[in-house]
Parts: C-alpha cells; structure tokens; sequence
C-alpha cells in the first residue's frame, strides 16, 4: 500500500462548492482515473483520504493538500496526470509525490498556519482602512461569538492572528495579507478579522484565497520569523533523490 | 456576474453554479432548437430524477439541438432574485430561459405545481398560455402528472402524454419552426401530444364531471406514447454527477419498465403498463459505462419492482461479480414482500447493506383483496424471517390508511401486525433484540386518475385524522418509529390528481398566495390552499371527498393512458361489489 500527496488548487469556478461536496467530487473522479484505491475495511468500505483544513465556502485556495492511499505503487506524474483528466474545471492538482516515510495517521495534523489574501472591491480605501488594521494589532483581546446565529460562545482571536496587513491590490481596491492560526486545535478565520475591520458590510466584493499552509513545529506559541515553513515544500533535497 | 453577487446571501450556493461533471455545453451556433429542461423542484430533488437525465442526453446528442437546465430556486435565491430584478436562467450558460425556442417542464407529482407558475413567473414569462405572445418560449409539459393533465392546461402550451424519450425529437423538430403559431400547429399534429387550446372543456355541476372536446380537427383522444423496446431505448450511461448530495448520489440503471402486479390503487402501475425489461447484456454494457463515466460507488436496479426482472438472478449475480471488488455497491430500491426479495438482496449487498422496505399497504387480508395487493402475511413474516436471520435488524413498512370500505378494525390490524412483527423480531434476534427499529410509514389513499379506483373517495380529513389517532395509540414501543402524511397534504393531493380545468384557477389563486415548495412540509401552508378554493368558487371537497358514479364521463376521459375505462370499471366492480363504487 502506498500514500500519494497531492497539492491542488481550488479556483474560481468551484469556490461554492463545500468541504464535503470537494471530498465526494475527488473521490468519484479517483474511481474515475481508476486508481487502485486502498479501500477501508468493514461495513461500508471507502477509499482513505485525508485533507488538510477545509477551506471555508465561497473561498478559493493554491495550497490545498490531500493525501490517500493506493492498493499498488504508481508513478506521482502519472497519478496528477490521470486524476487531472478526471476532475471538473475549478480544481487541479498541481504537484503529487510520495511521502518521505510512512506518515502517522494524521498526515496534516501539523498544519497550524494558513495563510490568505483577501481581495476587498467596492467603496473602500487603503488610507481608512490601514489605521484599522494597526488599532487591531495593538489590542490585547479581539473577542469573536462563534456558533451561528444563536452565539454559545466567545473565542479571544487575538493570540491566532500572527500577522496582517493591507495593501492596495492591482485590479482595484484593497488587498488583506494575513497569517492566522488553522488547525484542530482552534484557529482563526479570515472573516472574522474582516469582520472586526468592519469591511464587511455594504456592497462590497470580498474574495477569500488560501496561498499557503504551514506547519511552525511550535503548535503553542506564535511563529516566529523564519521558524514556518512551507507545508508543500517539507522535503529536502536528500528526501526528492529517495523518492526517485 | 452578477449571479455570483448573490450567490454568499444563499443557502447551498452549489445549487446554481452548475459545472458539474458530464454536464453539457454545447455551441448555441447552429443548433435549431434550444431547449431548457426544468423541474420544479429544488435542484438536489430534480437531478436524482432520471428523465430528465434521459431527456437531455437525447437531445444534446442530436446535432441540431441543445439542452440546458433549471430548476425551482429555493425561497431565499427566489428573493434575491426578485429584488434585483433578474429572471430566472439556466444553469450551463446563464440564459434567461425566456430565451430559450421552448421550455419543458416535468409535472412529478400535485404538489409540485405551485413552483411551475413561480417558475415560468421568475422567468418573466406569462403564466397562463393564452397571454403569450409570439416571442414567447413554448412551455411544454409532461411527466407523471400529465396523466390528468386538466388542472395544468391552462398555463402550458402543449402537455405529452407518455414516455418523454419517444417524443422528443418529434417535439423538438416542431420547436425549431420559426413561428410561435406554426411551432403550435405542428405540436399539435404530434400523436401523444395534448393543445390545449384546441379543446373545450365542458362542466356537468361540481368535481370533476363533464368532458373536453377537440374545438378543432385535433384528435379527440389523446394516446399516450409509449417506449416499444426498452433495450434499444435511450440511456444516459454520462450521467451528470452533482456536487451536491442529492436524494439518489449514485448510477440509476433502469432494469424495468412498467409494471404486472395489479394494485388498484396505482396510477403508475396501470398508466406505465406493459412491462419492458433490459436485456442483462445490455445493463451490465451500460452498468460498466456508466460506472466509468461518472465515478460513482453504487448502482442502483431501478424499477416499479426490481425483483419482477425475469432474469434478475442472473443480473444480481454477473453484477456482484464484476463490482463488488471494486468496491461498487448494488442497491435494490423496490422489493416484493417476500423472502426470495430478501435472499437476492442479501446476495446483491455484500459490498453494503442498505435498508429493506416491505409495502404490505393493508393489514387484513380482505382489506389487501380489496386494493388487489397479492401478498399473504405467511410471506410477510417468511420475508422478516429471512432478514433476520441475514443480519438486518431493522427495516420499513409501509401501510396505506382510508382505503376503500376500510373500517377502524382494519386500521386496528396494522397497529396489531407491527406489533406481532415486533415479537416475532425479538424472539428471532435473541440477545440482539434491542437493535430492533421498525420504521412504519403511513400514508393516506388518494384516488388517482385510470386506476380502478377513480370512482372512489378520499376518506375525509377528519375520518384521516381519527384513524392515524388509533394508529399512534397502537403504535407505541421503542422499537417502532412511526411517520405519516398530512391528511392536509393528502386532500389537496387527491383534489388537484381528480381535478379539471376549472381547477388551474385555484392552483393560481394559492401560488399569488404564495405558495411554493408545498410538497416540503415546513412549507406547506394549507389556509392558503383553502382560501384560492374559495375564491375560485370551487370545493375541494367536491374534487377530493366524493363518490363519482363509474358511468359518469369525467375530466380525464380524453387522456388514453393504457387501462381501457371498461377495465378499469369491471376492477373497480369486483374489489367492491357492483354499485359501490
């Protein structure tokens, strides 16, 4: 049995599409390609895949990984490749390779970084909205309610915001660059920093897109600089020559 | 662009953003006819109904036509949309489908039809045919419901009657003409095609008395169509494959059409007859396909009752052999109540076991002599023995309540059968008693239009009433878990399936109410329903609660759907005597 991982792409075409709908789409395109997928045991076999954090509705994402196992060992070109021809317009895997040695069972439970960029178009500036972001940097505690419409609870967001910062885009409007604590152990979301910016109200555009994931190996305290690194770019030089 | 705007202010946003795998999208340039294919109902519902599927691989397969998708916007899109001012388009290519040569639309079942006028409303075209102009899209209908297709005449231009996939290319070729009027004339010319504009309908006093008669040349009775060979028939094996969970998320392989069991009750039984089969080497040909064309990780044996598939075994086995290793359930959806259903099923789910369903509809067996269900309660407790014994702990019955010259004893006896079933499953299951569940469903008798028990009455909704009353009172205990219909839900059922032309004024009057989405309960708001009978001067009562007298002509007799009225009047004499009925 061999595990494949995959970087792939969420884009425009497919940003509604939800984390559930996404797993059920490259499963039936995996049977699709038909690889020898390794099948769970019991009741009611399916195929082992496992994701890295969901992206939230209406988002789009060039860092997204997936990993899941094949009964037999095929080439990574050739497992994109196949799996590629097989998947609707909106989604791409753009690298596979083999993992450098047996994962434990939680293949990305050492993502704890996300990053974003968060396109902002309609009635809004950089000059207002540059001092917003430098007033919420200095706050000691940025409480958030999280459960839906009937709040049950409040959450300190503060600690998972690692860094932020606003920029004009190139196609109009206004750009948000930020860093935010992701996996299972809590996290941030994107909307709620945009939400404390007050941006997002009115008739705004906003575009969510996930341009990195990390893992900082410091799952408790904020990264610090140099100590993230690339969840996609893990393996060194001496792994990629075993791997081939 | 600016569908994309609405598109975080709404639930299930992947309902209208389309891109889904073997969709179609084919080049408008050169085609003659464009056609949308609708359902009223929400997406998830409509893209698990297989003739649209079939449709629309019909037509997009022919050079010179093209099809796309709509379906009925949930509440929340209906307001956006409204609120913008935008109408209603197609999924592919975002074509209003006032744009569209025609629109075809399925009429599934009753309460479906207040979502056809928001529909045709949302696209800004007139609701009632004969306010349509020359630069309107054909409206065209058919489905199940067009058997009685009266209450919906007035806002369709043309409605089929009978199997769509043998008509379509012949209504499409109409739809090409340039001519709104022309286009008419040539549909109308199609066998099995019903204008309704070119009849008359007549009234003989209250419910659905009278008759429709051709004002013109067009034929006085309307002949269904009918698929001859089903194994040379059109099949979609490129289903689309929606990224949302739907209500069947699996390959619909359609071993059987029609059906040979008798139910008098059962409009889809008499209206689909005779019984067509596939050839086993044709389904396991478009099985391997269709497996390979979309992905899927279940196959389910589509029919009235798969298990009546002459050559089901050997379908069963050849299936289960070539997927079952690959990890490809099969699934049986409709089962005869006994224990060789139970015994293939137990053979044909070995990759995963799906729930059984048993329909015994009535618990005495002259109630079952009566609506000519031929099952004995031997084979009821054969068929709970063998599931037992195969490792099904739970299952569903279904039982029907108000059927004709039923008594509170009756009902009585369902709620006493359960319960036998009930101790019998404890004994046979030993130590594992208590993973007994015993899902009884129950639903109201609705008189349906060419089944033998047209002439009959619904029971009145408080008689309905009274009888789910002795069944909650029966039906106690943790291993069952009972459900049933709205006796509301079942009265306008059976008024708008027994209804005539008048009652399109009714069905108008509840929609400017507004009602839509009627069939989902939470929805469903019958004082709107009361109050357009009202002010259409009509009853439902008339429609739904009253005895028709079988030599009476009725607002269907135009519609030859199979069942010759003289049968249908000889079944109805001997399940209840002459004059009963």
């Amino acid at each position: 049995m061999a595990q494949l991982i995959c970087r792939y792409r969420k884009g425009d075409r497919l940003r509604w599409i939800s984390h559930l709908d996404l797993k059920r789409t490259l499963e039936r395109a995996m049977r699709r390609a038909q690889l020898p997928l390794a099948l769970s045991e019991g009741h009611n076999p399916h195929p082992r895949i496992s994701f890295g954090p969901p992206l939230p509705l209406g988002a789009t994402g060039d860092a997204e990984v997936l990993a899941f196992y094949l009964s037999e060992a095929i080439d990574p070109g050739e497992v994109k490749d196949r799996l590629n021809q097989q998947l609707p317009s909106g989604i791409e895997i753009v690298e596979a390779w083999l993992p450098p040695r047996y994962k434990k069972k939680e293949t990305f439970g050492d993502i704890d970084v996300a990053e974003y960029q968060v396109g902002i178009r309609g009635d809004v500036r950089l000059t207002d909205v540059s001092p917003r972001v430098s007033e919420l940097l200095a706050q000691e505690e940025l409480v958030v309610e999280r459960g839906g419409q009937r709040p049950q609870r409040t959450v300190d967001i503060r600690p998972l915001i690692f860094s932020l910062a606003a920029e004009d885009a190139a196609e109009g409007g206004i750009q948000l660059r930020m860093r935010l604590r992701t996996g299972s152990h809590g996290g941030a979301r994107p909307q709620e920093v945009v939400a404390l910016l007050g941006l997002e109200d009115g008739d705004t555009t906003i575009c969510y897109h996930r341009t990195g994931l990390y893992a900082s190996a410091q799952p408790s305290a904020a990264p610090r600089k140099g100590a993230l690194h690339r969840w996609t770019r893990t393996r060194s030089n001496k792994e990629r020559r075993e791997e081939r | 662009m600016e569908l994309e705007s609405l598109l975080p202010r709404v639930t299930k946003p992947a309902r209208y953003t389309n891109g889904e795998w073997n969709a179609a999208h084919k080049d408008p340039a050169g085609v003659r006819a464009r056609f949308a294919l609708v359902y009223p109902d929400a997406y998830e519902v409509g893209m698990s109904h297989l003739g649209l599927q079939v449709l629309y691989h019909v037509l997009n397969s022919h050079p010179d036509y093209l099809a796309e998708r709509s379906f009925a916007p949930w509440p929340d899109m209906e307001q956006q949309l409204r609120a913008r001012g935008l109408p209603l388009a197609s999924l592919e290519s975002r074509t209003p489908l006032r744009d569209f040569d025609a629109i075809g639309i399925t009429l599934p079942y009753e309460l479906t039809y207040s979502n056809v006028l928001n529909l045709l409303d949302l696209a800004g075209i007139p609701v009632r045919a004969a306010d349509r102009g020359p630069d309107d899209p054909l409206v065209i209908g058919g489905g199940p419901g067009a058997v009685n297709p009266e209450p919906m005449a007035d806002f369709f231009d043309a409605i089929l009657i009978g199997e769509g996939e043998e008509a379509i290319l012949e209504i499409a070729e109409a739809a090409a003409e340039d001519d709104r009027d022309a286009a008419l004339a040539r549909l109308g010319e199609i066998p099995g095609v019903y204008v309704p504009a070119n009849y008359q309908a007549a009234f003989a006093g209250a419910g659905p008395l009278g008759s429709v008669t051709p004002r013109n040349s067009a034929p006085a009775h309307i002949v269904r169509r009918l698929v001859t060979d089903l194994d040379q028939a059109p099949f979609p094996t490129h289903q689309i494959v929606p990224f949302l969970d739907t209500v069947h998320s699996r390959v619909t392989l359609e071993i059987m059409r029609g059906c040979t069991r008798g139910c008098r009750f059962c409009q889809a039984g008499a209206t689909y007859r005779p019984r067509r089969e596939r050839s086993v080497a044709t389904l396991l040909r478009q099985a391997e396909e269709a497996v390979a064309a979309t992905g899927y990780d279940e196959i389910s044996l589509l029919a009235f009752t798969s298990v009546d598939h002459r050559e089901i075994e050997e379908l069963a086995a050849e299936l289960v052999a070539r997927f079952g290793s690959r990890g490809i359930g099969i699934a049986l959806p409709s089962m005869r109540v006994d224990a060789f259903s139970v015994a293939l099923a137990n053979t044909i789910q070995q990759v995963r076991k799906s729930g059984l369903t048993f329909a015994p509809e009535a618990a005495t067996p002259r109630l079952r002599r009566v609506i000519g269900k031929p099952m004995t309660e031997d084979e009821l407790f054969a068929a709970a023995d063998a599931a037992f014994s195969s490792g099904w702990t739970r299952f569903k019955l279904y039982f029907m309540i108000g059927l004709p010259t039923e008594t509170d004893e009756d009902v009585a006896a369902i709620a006493d059968l359960v319960q036998r079933l009930v101790a019998f499953g404890r004994g046979a299951l030993g130590s594992r008693a208590g993973r007994l569940r015993i899902a009884v469903s129950i639903g109201a008798f609705v008189p349906k239009p060419h089944t033998p028990f047209q002439w009959v009455r619904q029971d009145s909704r408080d008689s309905l009433n009274h009888k789910q009353h002795i069944l909650q009172q029966g039906l106690r205990g943790r291993a069952i878990k009972l459900s049933w219909t709205d006796a509301d839900v079942s009265a306008l059922e059976a008024a708008i399936s027994r209804g005539d032309r008048r009652l399109g004024r009714a069905i108008e009057g509840a929609w400017r109410l507004g009602a839509t989405f009627d069939a989902w309960g939470e929805r469903f708001d019958f004082s709107r329903w009361e109050r357009a009978f009202r002010d259409a001067d009509l009853h439902l009562e008339d429609y739904a609660n009253r005895s028709l007298e079988v030599n009476d002509s009725l607002a269907w007799d135009h519609i030859s759907c199979g069942p010759e009225k003289d049968a249908l009047r000889a079944e109805a004499e001997q399940a209840l005597g002459r004059g009963e009925a």
